[in-house]
């Protein structure tokens, strides 16, 4: 009897194997056949940041493996030139672009028309004015939201400091600066005792950086914060604060996607607190949702598909190497 | 020899350049007139509108804005245009010469670029420098070679150089990357950064020592006079028997090592070197703009060392005003872009083209 039943047992659990087995093929089989043939352009603003070199290992490790084809398009920080690729690509009718937004209006119309002719356009950490499928990066609203507050509590009401705050974008059209002004305002509008002293891009280079934090600092000894967008130009306004001997005083916030250049000047304390959203995290995010949007993934009406980024924040006083990531040197 | 120099250098004596040899020793009197006619208003009408803008807006910001007027504030005035005022010095020489350099910021990334991944990998300082400087050097007798030798116009030949030098300073030199962090813990580069002589930061005793420099070079070597007899009127410079193509190349290299130095300082004191600068960035613009605007023409021929310092004096207030007043970004290109198009029309109108500067390769 036991033995009929061990029998019986035996042929189920194979039956159920093979079943499993079977269905496992068919999905991954169903799953592969999505991949088949599919092509991705990516478009960054420029390759050789860490940034973008992370999203696209990410995405490049996913083709790889799932067998579709990829390809990156180096704008080469040439906001004419990212145009023109932009429109070369969408005749080229990959099945998605991958569009790294330098500003929120750059890009607007060709997004539209992308999308219009039935190629899928995932934005990825800069989103433009124009939704699209799907959205991969940080929520700017969220750390210009908490950048803010960490400000007030460091610089406001009895803390003894003056309240100033000099904040640095770097475009003001680029969707982080305009999304983490908003935000930040938003806070500080709520407490009178913060004074924004100054509010002016530098364009992302790091010596105009420099040079509004030298001014501002002379005209505000007593300034209590200085809030970068991105810590590459924040690096340029670290420096003019560590060599007017503020190091001490001045608090510098910047954000960004944590590559060890980061931590590296957070350990030198050209950077003393780093709102990270882990470019490298975001790589991986990224490739997830190329493969879904080529299952067939789709947003809700008006929607995009979107994956905020989790966000990592380093503060001097609690650094730790590993907080920042390293990018691979090219074989 | 007559016809060439003697009809270049009876421009520059009109327009305010240093007496011609010819004219030389003639006494107190040629003297005292030669100055008078340097300071009268009717011969330098620009400068006197541009110092008065200046005088204009430092009285207007003073007024708008608490301790504008202060020995800090003015000593960071100061060391921020002293990169804009050491370009200026090699960009004057080249339109005086009328040529205009487009590579020079490409120039000032690629060999700070250099400096900068040589100290970063251990090299001994004074190596990354010379290093950078021999560098500097090849780029500054290539663009004069093109000039000189190939006779491409400065206007096409610098700007294909600049595409050159960007291409090959992002790939050849940066591995495609585009940022190099300069270690700022070395003591030379702190010194530069934040060093002082007297109550003079290094960098803006540097930036003097170069003005200097490039008044001695064009006012009191024969070099110098080259670059006006041939802004002047380049023909003639040559049929004159001056060594031109010489003196180009000369000249393309003192150009390239105004980059070199700025780009030492620039990427000292921010602690990075940005290739972004070059595709960007709006330092090309300015550094013309403060040439020109100084009242050194684009024909070439005129100015000198104290044009490059109002120009440079003006654009630094207005920079430095317009950061304290928490104006943006656009507002500021706005402000300096319609300054620039005011300058160049009243110059225009001032100086209208006649037979002498209405000759070939005018801007």
């Amino acid at each position: 009897m036991l033995k009929k039943y061990l029998k019986r047992m035996a042929s189920l659990s194979v039956a159920t194997a093979l079943i499993a087995a079977a269905l496992t093929t068919h999905q991954t089989a169903e799953a592969a056949s999505a991949y088949e043939g599919k092509k991705v352009i990516f478009i960054p603003i420029a390759m050789g940041i860490t940034l973008t070199e992370g999203w696209s290992r990410g995405m490049e490790e996913q083709a790889n493996l799932n067998g579709f084809g990829y390809e990156v398009r180096d704008a080469a920080f040439n906001m004419k030139t990212m145009s023109e690729i932009f429109s070369k690509a969408i005749n080229d009718k990959p099945d998605i672009i991958v569009a790294h937004n330098p500003t929120v209006q750059l890009l607007a119309r060709q997004i539209r028309q992308a999308e219009s002719q039935g190629i899928k356009v995932l934005q990825i950490n800069l989103q433009s004015n124009q939704k699209s499928t799907a959205f991969v990066g940080a929520n700017w609203t969220r750390i210009g939201h908490d950048i803010a507050e960490d400000i007030v509590t460091a610089c406001g009401k009895d803390s003894g400091k003056s309240g100033k705050v000099a904040i640095i974008p770097g475009q003001l059209t680029a969707a982080d600066s305009v999304l983490m002004n908003e935000a930040a305002m938003a806070v500080f509008a709520e407490h009178p005792e913060i004074e924004v002293v100054s509010n002016q891009a530098s364009n992302w280079e790091p010596e105009k950086a420099r040079q509004i934090t030298a001014t501002v600092l002379q005209q505000n000894p007593d300034l209590c914060a200085v809030f970068g967008h991105w810590g590459i130009h924040t690096i340029g306004a670290g420096n003019a604060v560590k060599d007017a001997g503020k190091a001490d005083s001045v608090l510098v916030y910047a954000t960004g996607g944590g590559n060890r250049v980061i931590c590296d000047n957070i350990e030198a304390g050209v950077i003393d607190r780093y709102w990270s959203y882990n470019a490298d995290g975001q790589g991986r995010d990224a490739g997830t949702m190329l493969r879904l949007m080529m299952q067939g993934a789709k947003p809700a009406e008006g929607e995009m598909l979107e994956v905020e980024s989790p966000l990592i924040v380093i503060k001097k006083e609690s650094y730790k190497p590993q907080q920042c990531w390293d990018l691979p040197a090219k074989s | 020899m007559d016809i060439g120099l003697s009809e270049s250098s009876n421009s520059l004596h009109q327009h305010g350049g240093p007496l011609p040899q010819n004219r030389r020793g003639r006494g107190f009197s040629a003297a005292f007139q030669q100055w008078q006619k340097r300071l009268s208003f009717k011969q330098h009408p620009l400068e006197y509108i541009i110092l008065g803008i200046t005088l204009a807006l430092v009285l207007a910001f003073t007024t708008l804005i608490e301790g504008f007027l202060t020995v800090g504030n003015l000593l960071i005035l100061a060391q921020n245009s002293t990169a804009l005022a050491i370009l200026g010095c090699g960009m004057a020489a080249v339109i005086i010469n009328r040529g205009l350099d487009l590579s020079q910021i490409s120039v000032m990334v690629a060999v700070s670029a250099v400096f900068g991944l040589m100290l970063s990998n251990g090299a001994d300082y004074m190596m990354a420098m010379g290093a950078a400087f021999i560098l500097a050097l090849i780029l500054g007798a290539l663009n004069g070679w093109l000039v000189a030798y190939i006779e491409i116009p400065a206007l096409m030949s610098t700007l294909a150089t600049a595409m050159l030098i960007a291409g090959f300073c992002r790939w050849g030199i940066l591995q495609g990357e585009f940022l190099v962090l300069i270690p700022k813990d070395l003591p030379q580069v702190i010194y530069i950064s934040t060093g002082k002589i007297s109550i003079f930061p290094v960098s803006v005793v540097i930036g003097i020592v170069v003005l200097i420099a490039t008044f001695i070079l064009l006012n009191l070597t024969v070099l110098g006079r080259m670059f006006y007899a041939m802004g002047d009127n380049y023909i003639a410079a040559r049929l004159s028997g001056l060594s031109v193509r010489t003196a180009t190349i000369w000249l393309y290299i003192f150009s390239a090592i105004t980059a070199f130095i700025a780009g030492i300082i620039v990427s000292s004191s921010s602690g990075t070197v940005d290739f972004r600068i070059v595709t960007n960035g709006t330092m090309l613009f300015e550094v013309i703009m403060v040439v020109v605007l100084g009242g050194i023409p684009l024909r070439g021929g005129r100015g000198g060392v104290f044009n490059l310092i109002i120009g440079v004096v003006l654009i630094s207030v207005l920079q430095n005003g317009m950061t304290l007043l928490n104006l943006s970004g656009q507002i500021q290109d706005l402000v300096k872009g319609l300054i620039l198009i005011s300058a160049i029309v009243i110059d225009n109108y001032i100086n209208p083209k006649d037979t002498e500067t209405n000759t070939q390769g005018d801007l």
